[in-house]
């Protein structure tokens, strides 16, 4: 729904006249006029108030009792007392009751110095106490999961993690036990609350009776000092708080910015700063000698990687990804183009730099916020909790308190399925019939064909744009679609142009290019995928979108690395053996290549086995620089510690390097690197440091950046040809990949949230680190005979990778789902497009068999025992629990299945 | 003077059945009467009765469904027969007994509210009474009274019976929607108030049994008929559940604006030979406690609560000279500690507290300053909560506190002597 329109109205609050918006709650509008009204369960971002803890009791003229000003809407001419004795006695009184049964152990408490209810106590307290009678006691602290530590004697019953359980992440997990003064929170059965999002309850508890446990007794408010920057663990780029005590970042926090994040954090966000300060991190210079990676000093590495790139000229590749800042993006494109005569830069593997180009125009793009306000989101090849966390939250925020009708459509069962209105599944590789299909619904052209391609209901195509194109009804007229905002994922643009031609007609069908509060909105791979690529980090673009020399793409790379025709590639934050989707063609390319140099935190395998030096990489804590939202928000990276041990700034390794190529690259300063860039990306224009500030600018928005965009190229294959090309002549199971007809599933793969090199190596997140599992229908499981939880290989071609099964009760039949980006047995070794699954344990002598030879296996399996148990309850993925059983031995038993059940199926 | 309305026949065997209860006059012209008006007719049929409701906070029930809005939109009936008030027994004999007035009763408050979903609240312990209302309905949808088009007037109505899991907050009336819902029973917050969001966010009347079973005769007799009865402002007849230290306890029907003396020592004797009344709540539990000095008060709505209590929900419980007025203040704020949803912080502490401080005054460690705590903490408590369950503690006890402060201070002085002699003899007995 459409933002409101509020209407400014003027109250008296202590005498004061204020102004303010109508229907505020009185405990904000109150702040309009400096006045401080106390709340704890007060909480915007949790929805309704609940008016549960009474500390905002006011009294407003005309209304003989006291109100809660927290849920009282402020009106024209209201008159409110917030000082006088009454209220003070109802303060003093609620301060009084709050207290009598909480411990006060300040001094061994993590929330002491920056604990509200201190602050309460002291502000609006009586400052005596009464009470001599015995305090409640409960056992503490206890371990809510791994990562939270609860005690319920501070607990003042306030009701905000609950309520953040229930209606903002909607995990349900946290509940309120038993009755009056024996209430505790806890989850169901005592389970550990794990969840994606669990870690806010610490940062809204407004005590300490929940408290992070990797922070625990690690530091006081002050001892602490704090710095803003931006997460750059995903494409959302939380803003962020870091604390740090002794150059080592203790804590994340959030740092609200509802333009990004709306004050929410992910797990990983919070947590994964560990990894910083992780012993497994890359601190050093590295240089191959010998066969391993050894750390030399920053000359060698640097002296030795010059005279090895020089020698190549011409021959040097680069690819980017991760976190790579715009600035660093903008500096090894100069180094590759100017000093190595390269032209074979790629940053998003797969898809066409003119794709990325045409989405990226400004009046395409939506912003985050307007996920909350549209008529109509529909959520398309991705899965928001994985892909882009933070989204996740917004878009269920959306439709809970917005009504935003939401529509999903993936190939892999969603976690927001629950929440749509109407969830529509195609085959894996089905994604470009699917988006041609849609536009053609929405237009009126072929929809059974390409919906046939793309394994998926033709019907359910056509109602998806029916609610498309219907979602803001009509008054009078015929129905409108009104705002609608597509998010998608990035990775759908693969393989072919049909589906950004697709896009962009679906864009102007429904009439949302160029209109307010609606667009597109792309989930990239990488961090930073929208900032690298603006930066010139692509095949035939230089900063800025500005066609240049055409060069090779990610996949010619690999081609021209395997030809020897390229013979050296540079990696920033990249390793195209976890990332990519053809880990066997990259590891081929990488064995080949004469000269590997890398920027890089961890080892990862491609750099581990490959890299002749490895530049240590920054953290974002450590690092300066700017990134570019999805949105277009550019945003400001700002160092919160020194950088540990050897790492320099990656603008002066560059610097250096690019001087050691007789490149003078004039960058002295952060700064200096960031003013470089926006002079050489048009659309960057007017964009400085300063004006970033903490807030970011989004350029599609501003003026003198969004008339500066270039204008893209018509598609030389023209909209029809590439739309036709989209739609593939098979979706079936016809390229069967080596595997038999009768076993072989079609391979749809997904990346969680937890695969990461940082939750591998941070201690409080090990736990959650993926291992690799191979989702399946069940009616597939039975016919294979595999059962939930058996370890099993799952591949084709003689290359297979271990897994456990999980039994999804709505997984598609026909087709299984396994994990990329993980440290073992990512799918990505895979071909597919079929794969076929062996019981590891049954049947050992299949294993590494060629795939074909293991024909009647699946066929016999008819005969054998019936599987003993039922195929496991289904559980929402997004809030997947059942890794938790590499847990710290605090947590008992897996608390796997107890996230909420999006469509009630068992 | 006692009354016959409600109660009329009350133990002519097989009135729940509906045979009898047609045969009575139930389910008759009046409720041909009632579908046959206009909805705003009803209502103002209803408010002219100045029918009062029976649950215990006393709204005028015809305001209450002329809150509703117009409009087609789901709106519901909610009946609340969680009756869970200490000393309120008088809805489980109406719902026992002739579960059909409260079924027709509800039917003229649905077509008044404009709601074709209804809904019984009822308590779990009435399980007997559950089973007898849910066989009326079934009895009743038979007959074509429940379901489609009500006898031939165009008018469609379901209704359910849900059983409660036993908590007494559930009898709030928001906590009741949160619990049908199926939801932990906590109070919302007021407003919105239930006739705007109510049951499912739609608009909802909420009534007590009483009130509904009192509309048929509404009804039958015109809202300005039915005023005769009773006194200004206290209209109609009230069913009173009178237990405690009587001789003929029960429930009884009165005409409203009665001696509460004719009540007490009239219909149910008072208390037995030589003894005499020395405090009770004329409202359940929850009304601040009058004295033997108050039996003249006349027992309607305004008297009552110009005397500092209230009518509640008619419930008179009766304590005579040989009770502790220690005893009944913990008996009250132990079952409304226990009660306590935990939801608001005063009343979630405040009754805690009280408990506390009460059993300290039992076991001899308190001092009559403890006495200025409790008469504080009450007072914290009323009025800041998020619902009344707080302030039904609170006034009692604080109204016991305040009327019989002479005996606590007493019960204090001996009850520590007694404990310090108890401990001397302890340490001699060990040395």
């Amino acid at each position: 729904m459409p933002r409101p329109t509020p209407r400014t109205i003027t109250f008296s609050i202590d005498g004061r006249e204020v102004q303010a918006d109508e229907n505020m709650m009185l405990v904000d509008a109150a702040k309009l006029g400096d006045v401080e009204i106390p709340v704890f369960c007060y909480e915007p971002k949790l929805g309704a108030p609940v008016g549960a803890c009474r500390m905002c009791l006011v009294e407003i003229e005309g209304i003989p009792k006291l109100q809660t000003a927290c849920s009282t809407p402020v009106k024209d001419g209201m008159v409110v007392h917030t000082q006088n004795a009454r209220v003070k006695e109802a303060q003093e009184a609620v301060v009084e009751f709050l207290l009598v049964n909480h411990p006060l152990d300040c001094p061994v408490c993590d929330k002491g110095g920056e604990c509200p209810l201190q602050d309460i106590s002291f502000g609006w307290g009586g400052g005596k106490s009464r009470f001599v009678e015995p305090k409640r006691h409960f056992e503490k602290p206890l371990a809510l999961s791994p990562l939270i530590a609860i005690d319920r004697e501070r607990c003042i019953l306030c009701y905000r993690c609950v309520r953040f359980s229930q209606e903002v992440s909607e995990d349900y997990q946290l509940v309120l036990h038993e009755r009056g003064a024996a209430t505790y929170v806890g989850t169901f059965d005592s389970h550990p609350y794990v969840a994606p999002f669990s870690g806010n309850i610490i940062e809204l508890c407004p005590v300490g009776a929940l408290t992070s446990r990797p922070y625990r007794f690690r530091a006081r408010p002050w001892d602490i000092e704090g710095g803003g920057t931006v997460c750059t663990l995903c494409p959302s780029q939380c803003n962020v708080h870091l604390t740090v005590r002794d150059e080592r970042v203790l804590r994340v926090l959030a740092r609200q910015h509802d333009g990004v994040d709306d004050g929410w954090l992910c797990d990983k966000g919070r947590f994964a700063y560990q990894a910083i300060h992780a012993d497994e991190r890359v601190t050093a210079p590295m240089v191959r000698d010998g066969g391993v990676l050894r750390e030399v000093s920053w000359e060698r590495a640097l002296g030795e990687a010059a005279s090895a790139l020089g020698r190549m000229h011409g021959k040097v590749a680069a690819l980017a990804g991760g976190d790579t800042t715009n600035e660093e993006a903008f500096l090894v494109q100069r180094i590759v183009r100017e000093a190595l005569g390269g032209q074979d830069l790629d940053s998003a593997p797969g898809i066409a730099a003119r794709d990325l180009h045409a989405l990226a125009r400004p009046d395409l793009q939506a912003s985050v916020p307007d996920l909350e306000f549209a008529h109509t989101v529909l959520v398309l090849g991705t899965e928001p909790v994985d892909d882009m966390p933070i989204v996740d939250l917004r878009i269920r925020k959306g439709v809970r308190r917005n009504r935003v009708k939401l529509a999903v459509a993936t190939s892999r069962p969603s976690s927001l399925d629950a929440n749509a209105a109407l969830s529509v599944r195609f085959a894996p590789g089905g994604e470009a019939a699917f988006v041609s299909g849609l536009a053609a619904a929405i237009y009126g052209g072929d929809v059974d064909g390409p919906a046939r391609a793309a394994g998926c209901d033709a019907d359910a195509l056509r109602s998806l744009a029916e609610m498309l194109r219907t979602g803001a009804g009509g008054n009078d007229g015929p129905p409108t679609a009104g705002d609608v905002v597509i998010l998608y994922g990035q990775r759908l643009l693969r393989g072919t142009s049909g589906v950004a031609q697709a896009l962009q007609k679906i864009a102007g069908g429904l009439n949302i290019v160029g209109r307010e509060g609606a667009g597109l909105l792309a989930v990239p791979d990488a961090t930073n995928g929208r900032g690298i690529a603006e930066a010139g980090f692509l095949p035939g673009y230089g900063p800025g979108y500005v066609a240049g020399p055409e060069g090779r793409d990610a996949a010619g790379i690999a081609d021209g690395l395997r030809d020897g025709d390229l013979t050296a590639l540079y990696l920033l934050h990249t390793d195209p053996i976890r990332d990519s989707g053809d880990a066997p063609g990259w590891d081929a390319a990488l064995e080949k290549a004469s000269y590997v140099v890398a920027h890089a935190q961890y080892l990862t395998e491609g750099v581990r086995e490959h890299a002749n030096v490895v530049f240590p990489a920054e953290s974002h804590a450590e690092k300066e620089g700017t990134l570019t939202h999805p949105d277009g928000r550019v945003q400001r990276l700002r160092p919160a510690i020194g950088r540990q041990d050897q790492v320099r700034p990656e603008w002066q390794v560059l610097n250096d390097l690019a001087g050691r190529l007789d490149l003078d690259l004039g960058v002295l300063t952060g700064a200096m690197a960031t003013t470089q860039l926006v002079e050489a990306v048009p659309f960057y224009a007017g964009i400085t440091l300063n004006a970033l500030g903490g807030t970011g600018l989004r350029w599609p928005a501003t003026d003198p950046g969004a008339q500066a965009f270039p204008e893209p190229a018509a598609d030389p294959a023209g909209t029809d040809g590439a739309l036709a090309a989209a739609t593939p002549s098979q979706g079936g199971r016809r390229e069967n990949g080596g595997v038999s007809d009768l076993g072989a599933l079609r391979l749809g793969t997904f990346r969680s949230i937890w695969a990461s090199p940082e939750v591998e190596v941070a201690p409080a997140l090990k736990f959650l680190a993926p291992r690799q599992k191979v989702e399946i229908a069940p009616a597939d499981a039975e016919r294979l005979d595999v059962r939930h939880g058996e370890a099993v290989t799952v591949g084709g071609d003689g290359i297979t990778v271990d897994a456990v099964v999980h039994v999804r009760a709505n997984a598609p039949e026909g087709t299984v789902f396994l994990q990329t980006g993980i440290a073992d047995g990512s799918a990505n070794v895979l071909g597919g497009p079929l794969v076929e699954i062996v019981g590891r344990d049954r049947e050992p002598a299949v294993v590494g068999a060629p795939a074909a030879e293991a024909d009647a296996e699946p066929d016999s399996a008819g005969d054998d025992t019936v599987p003993s148990e039922a195929p496991t309850p289904e559980e929402t993925d997004a809030h997947r629990t059942d890794e938790v059983d590499a847990s710290p031995e605090t947590v008992e038993g897996a608390p796997a299945d107890q996230a909420h059940n999006p469509e009630g199926e068992a | 003077m006692s009354a016959n309305l409600i109660f009329h026949n009350i133990d002519e065997p097989g009135l729940n059945t509906l045979e009898v209860f047609q045969r009575r006059g139930g389910y008759g012209d009046r409720l041909k009467k009632a579908l046959q008006m206009p909805r705003e007719a009803l209502v103002e049929e209803l408010k002219a009765s100045g029918l009062r409701g029976r649950g215990g906070a006393g709204f005028s029930m015809g305001m209450k469904a002329s809150f509703m809005p117009k409009g087609a939109m789901d709106k519901y009936l909610v009946c609340n027969a969680d009756e869970s008030e200490p000393g309120t027994f008088k809805d489980r004999e109406l719902m026992q007994k002739i579960p059909h007035l409260l079924i027709e009763g509800m039917i003229i408050g649905a077509y008044a509210a404009g709601a074709n979903q209804s809904f019984i609240f009822i308590r779990g312990e009435y399980a007997q009474q559950a089973d007898i209302l849910e066989a009326a309905i079934d009895e009743a949808k038979a007959a074509g009274l429940i379901g489609k088009n009500i006898l031939g007037s165009g008018f469609d109505l379901q209704m359910w019976v849900h059983r409660g899991a036993g908590a007494y907050i559930c009898g709030e009336e928001t906590a009741l929607l949160d619990a049908l819902e199926g939801k932990r029973g906590n109070p919302r917050l007021k407003p919105p108030f239930p006739a705007n969001q109510g049951l499912y966010q739609g608009p909802t009347l909420i009534n007590n049994v009483e009130t509904l079973a009192t509309t048929p005769f509404i009804v039958e007799m015109g809202g300005a008929e039915y005023a005769k009865i009773g006194v200004q402002n206290s209209t109609g007849t009230k069913l009173i559940s009178i237990s405690g230290h009587v001789q003929r306890p029960g429930n009884y029907e009165i005409e409203l604006g009665m001696k509460s003396r004719d009540i007490i020592y009239g219909l149910a004797g008072g208390p037995g030979e030589g003894r005499s009344v020395k405090l009770w709540f004329p409202g359940g539990s929850s009304s601040p406690v009058l004295t033997g000095d108050d039996l003249d008060l006349s027992y309607d709505f305004d008297t009552l609560a110009k005397a500092g209590t209230m009518l509640g929900s008619g419930a008179i419980i009766v304590a005579d000279d040989t009770t502790s007025v220690v005893d009944v203040a913990l008996k009250t704020a132990e079952f409304y500690k226990h009660e306590s949803c935990g939801k608001c912080t005063p009343c979630r502490e405040g009754t805690t507290w009280t408990v506390k401080m009460l059993q300290r005054i039992k076991s001899g460690e308190a001092t009559p300053m403890d006495l200025d705590i409790i008469a504080s903490v009450c007072e914290r408590i009323i009025g800041n909560c998020l619902c009344v369950l707080g302030d039904a503690m609170a006034m009692p006890v604080g109204s016991m506190v305040k009327k019989f402060r002479g005996e606590f201070e007493e019960y204090i002085e001996a009850r520590r002597e007694e404990s310090e002699r108890a401990l001397l003899a302890s340490v001699g007995a060990v040395a």
